[in-house]
């Protein structure tokens, strides 16, 4: 018994010496939800900033759709930067945004297959047809259209060149455009239609080959950012640095295009 | 009923049917006596308050414990009951004196632990106070349930088949032990057995449970001695108890003579010490009626006395023949044809021949034992 | 490896037991000792979180106390936020999905207890308060003590309802195992393994520990 009562106590110990996770005071770093595309990008925007500033924000990734879907349940997200243009105008529409935001960077797709994969990449995706008809497609990864704009160009750019009937069966749905990259580069597809910004990241690394897919093939990808209405000074001077010149440059090194 | 008895009458239809009405004095022991399933035990868990019968009433000394008319229950832990349990129920986590602690709480702090260590001495676990009941032999976690069921200082000592689950070494030694203690205590002590060789050797009454009903209740030589009491004699064998004292020792010859009210008895010597009491059991079947006294027999014991009632026992094709010889008692079993050749009648002058060698001695062991088997007296 | 994710972990695992235990105490010397009807119906919802797949919870959590919900609205006038995407409700969602894990081994203690032992220590005096505290929950003490241990290490992996409820809130609902999914879209492996690898280590030695446990209950009945 007095063995269990020491690794009781110590354990609570340990734990009680950590602060408790319960939202704090204005102390706290604003968060920001940014689409899974912007994994690398936004990183390095936001490290520039608190740089630039002294003040640090918090970055959550995940799918448009899905933290669109979340901040209407009350997340606590103080800037919201979507893939899309659809999912910031429905927040706008239904009162919880400041504004309707602003074009932030337009996104690219890319056609990407690992190393050894016998998929060859094109930008008009022949390879890919021709692997198709062959039957050597075992998997081929794209973000969930239902909630990610990357996903939902993929599937215009499939539909366009003709494949999507026939690779549909095929098809492994990421939940995030990051995901999709995941399933992409770890062999258990033969590619995927995923995020330029994520091919071209130092993290990513070389794992593979792409082609930039050409953006008349699907809806551009314009990517619009808004604030929600609790949103803090920082976040709000967070939001201008993300129109600044210094960032746009770095959305640009990531593959992004920017708007005038 | 005395002032410090037990008064018990319970009713109920089920679980287990019971009907019962009955009562134990101080340093009475009243063994309840039945085969399995007869609800013997639920009258121990009902005079403790752990079993609630439709209608019951249960009086201990000047305290009501329950009265279903009146609307009067005292829960188990205000009743100062003594129980000790069938498998004995000690405390697993606490060691032999934990468990008497634990009975000790109605006594101030400073005295429990210094009670409780002389429990364990009376019951002769001195050294064994901390240990726990996995450490200890059945006979020692008997004795741990003993002394913690009297640590409570309890109005009633319930005892649950006591001796059920110990050898026979082993039980003539409890038994010795709680013989001493219904002399000492000087409570109603009540015994739940379904083995008639307890009754036979610790009880003053006894109360017969057949499917909870009472088919015998009363004195343990008046029951024995009663010709008819057929379930008895099923299941031990028709004979009578009763209470002698050793009055001579004989050495040489190997013979004890043991006096009761009424004459005396000539028996085999057993280790016995002058002026202790005993409790004698005559078997009826060797018990030999005689119109006269006989000469130029082996015998030693020949009792005159007058033929009080005579029970014709169908089922064992026998005839129980009683006898009063002096105050006791005695029954002799004879066939018909014995009755019909002697023309028996009650009021008859006989003579009871018992050989010495049948006279069954219930010693509860005079002799202590401790737990290496080295005798201490 | 994330220090702030591997502290929410902590927390939420400690604090269901916190929340947990006492219930699960009290309602598992319930279902041992009482019996009353509906009694199997209880049992078999205590055990629904077991089977119920993560998402389900998650579902019913956002959509009875989302900001989109009278509930919901309501939490946020009371206490500034609603309950989801914050760490109690985070709590709250892992304490209903460890109410199994914590009810029924408390149960099957108090079950094993023998009846007679019970009704010795009321025969010895002791109120129900004082059974319950010296002979009750001393002997059930080797089920409670699996029981936490059992949520703890429940809790740390717990996924599906963070996901879905957390909103991956550095500091506050990232987890350590959300911490690893999020990591691994970010094609940090390494992050990722040694989290993963913690995990692992964690599950182990809580399975380890609770064997030791039962056998010393097993010993100690002797």
């Amino acid at each position: 018994m007095r063995s269990h009562r020491t690794c009781v106590h110590v354990l609570l110990a340990i734990v009680l010496c950590l602060a408790w996770p319960a939202q704090s005071t204005a102390q706290k770093p604003p968060t920001i939800a940014a689409a899974a595309n912007l994994n690398f990008v936004l990183k390095e925007v936001a490290n520039a900033f608190a740089a630039a500033r002294g003040t640090r924000v918090d970055l959550v990734f995940g799918a448009s759709g899905t933290l669109t879907r979340q901040i209407r349940d009350g997340a606590p997200f103080e800037l919201f930067l979507s893939a899309d243009e659809d999912f910031p105008n429905q927040l706008n529409a239904a009162g919880l945004t400041r504004d309707a935001g602003a074009v932030y960077a337009i996104g690219r797709l890319v056609v990407f297959a690992p190393k050894g994969s016998p998929l060859t990449v094109d930008e008009r995706l022949e390879g890919l047809a021709r692997l198709v008809k062959a039957g050597g497609v075992s998997r081929f990864a794209i973000a969930n259209p239902a909630v990610a704009p990357y996903g939902e160009a993929a599937e215009a750019v499939l539909r366009k060149r003709g494949v999507w009937d026939a690779i549909r069966p095929r098809l492994v749905l990421g939940d995030t455009i990051a995901q999709a990259a995941q399933f992409a580069t770890t062999g258990n597809a033969v590619g995927g239609l995923i995020a330029y910004s994520l091919v071209v990241a130092p993290d990513f690394g070389d794992r593979g080959t792409y082609a930039v897919i050409p953006d008349a093939d699907y809806p551009p990808l314009r990517q619009r950012m808004v604030l929600l209405k609790r949103a803090s000074p920082t976040a709000t001077q967070f939001y201008q640095y993300v129109l600044s010149d210094a960032a746009r440059a770095m959305f640009r090194k990531y593959g992004y295009a920017v708007p005038q | 009923m005395g002032e410090h008895g037990l008064a018990v009458s319970l009713r109920q239809d089920g679980p287990i049917p019971l009907d019962v009405e009955f009562s134990c004095d101080p340093g009475h022991v009243l063994a309840i006596f039945g085969p399995s399933g007869s609800g013997k035990t639920t009258i121990l868990r009902a005079i403790s308050g752990l079993a609630r019968p439709a209608q019951a009433r249960v009086q201990a000394g000047a305290e009501t414990w329950t009265d279903t008319d009146a609307g009067v229950f005292r829960p188990p832990h205000q009743r100062a009951v003594g129980f000790v349990f069938q498998e004995y129920a000690l405390f697993p986590h606490l060691t032999a004196l934990g468990n008497i602690l634990t009975a000790l709480g109605h006594r101030p702090g400073p005295e429990r632990r210094t009670r409780a260590e002389e429990l364990l001495d009376a019951v002769h676990l001195g050294k064994q106070g901390s240990k726990r009941p996995h450490e200890l032999s059945g006979g020692e976690r008997q004795r741990v349930a003993l002394a913690r069921a009297l640590a409570r200082e309890p109005a009633v000592l319930l005892l649950d088949e006591p001796f059920a689950a110990v050898d026979r070494a082993v039980r003539r030694r409890l038994q010795s032990e709680i013989d001493s203690l219904r002399r000492t205590l000087h409570v109603p002590l009540i015994l739940v057995t379904h083995d008639f060789d307890d009754v036979a050797r610790l009880a003053t009454h006894v109360l017969m449970l057949e499917h909870g009903r009472s088919v015998g209740y009363g004195s343990l030589s008046t029951l024995t001695s009663r010709p008819d009491q057929s379930w008895l004699h099923e299941a031990v064998g028709p004979g009578s108890v009763f209470e002698a004292a050793v009055s001579r020792i004989d050495v040489d010859r190997g013979l004890v003579t043991l006096a009761f009210d009424g004459g005396t008895l000539i028996a085999p010597a057993r280790q016995l010490t002058a002026a202790t009491t005993v409790r004698v059991r005559v078997p009826a079947r060797d018990v030999i009626l005689a119109t006269s006294a006989p000469t130029g027999l082996s015998l030693h014991n020949v009792l005159p006395g007058i033929v009080s009632a005579i029970h014709g026992d169908t089922t064992r094709d026998a005839v129980i023949v009683q006898m009063t010889v002096g105050r006791i008692l005695l029954l002799a079993e004879v066939t018909r044809d014995a009755i019909r050749k002697l023309d028996i009648k009650v009021g008859d002058h006989l003579h009871a021949l018992i050989k010495s060698v049948s006279i069954e001695l219930l010693v509860p062991d005079a002799n202590s034992f401790d737990d290496t088997g080295q005798r201490t007296t | 490896m994330d220090w702030s994710a591997l502290r929410v972990s902590l927390w939420l695992g400690t604090g269901t037991i916190l929340v947990l235990l006492p219930l699960g105490i009290w309602f598992g010397r319930v279902l041992a000792y009482r019996h009353f009807r509906g009694k199997l119906l209880v049992e078999a919802l205590v055990t629904i979180p077991l089977i119920l797949p993560p998402t389900v919870l998650g579902f019913y959590l956002l959509v009875t106390f989302g900001a989109r919900s009278p509930l919901g609205r309501a939490f946020q006038a009371v206490i500034g936020h609603p309950l989801p995407f914050s760490f109690e409700g985070l709590l709250f969602a892992s304490a209903i999905a460890n109410i199994p894990f914590v009810v029924q081994p408390i149960q099957r203690g108090f079950e094993a207890i023998s009846p007679d032992v019970r009704d010795a220590a009321a025969c010895c005096g002791l109120s129900p308060w004082q059974r319950f505290l010296r002979i009750e929950l001393p002997l059930a003490w080797p089920s409670v003590l699996t029981a936490a241990i059992l949520t703890f290490a429940h809790t740390l992996g717990e996924f599906g309802v963070v996901l879905m409820v957390g909103g991956n809130l550095p500091g506050e609902t990232r987890t350590l195992s959300i911490a690893i999914y999020d990591r691994m879209q970010a094609f940090d492996d390494r992050s990722a393994g040694i989290m993963a690898a913690t995990l692992l280590v964690v599950a182990t030695i809580t399975l380890m520990v609770t064997t030791i446990l039962s056998r010393q209950v097993n010993s100690r009945r002797g």
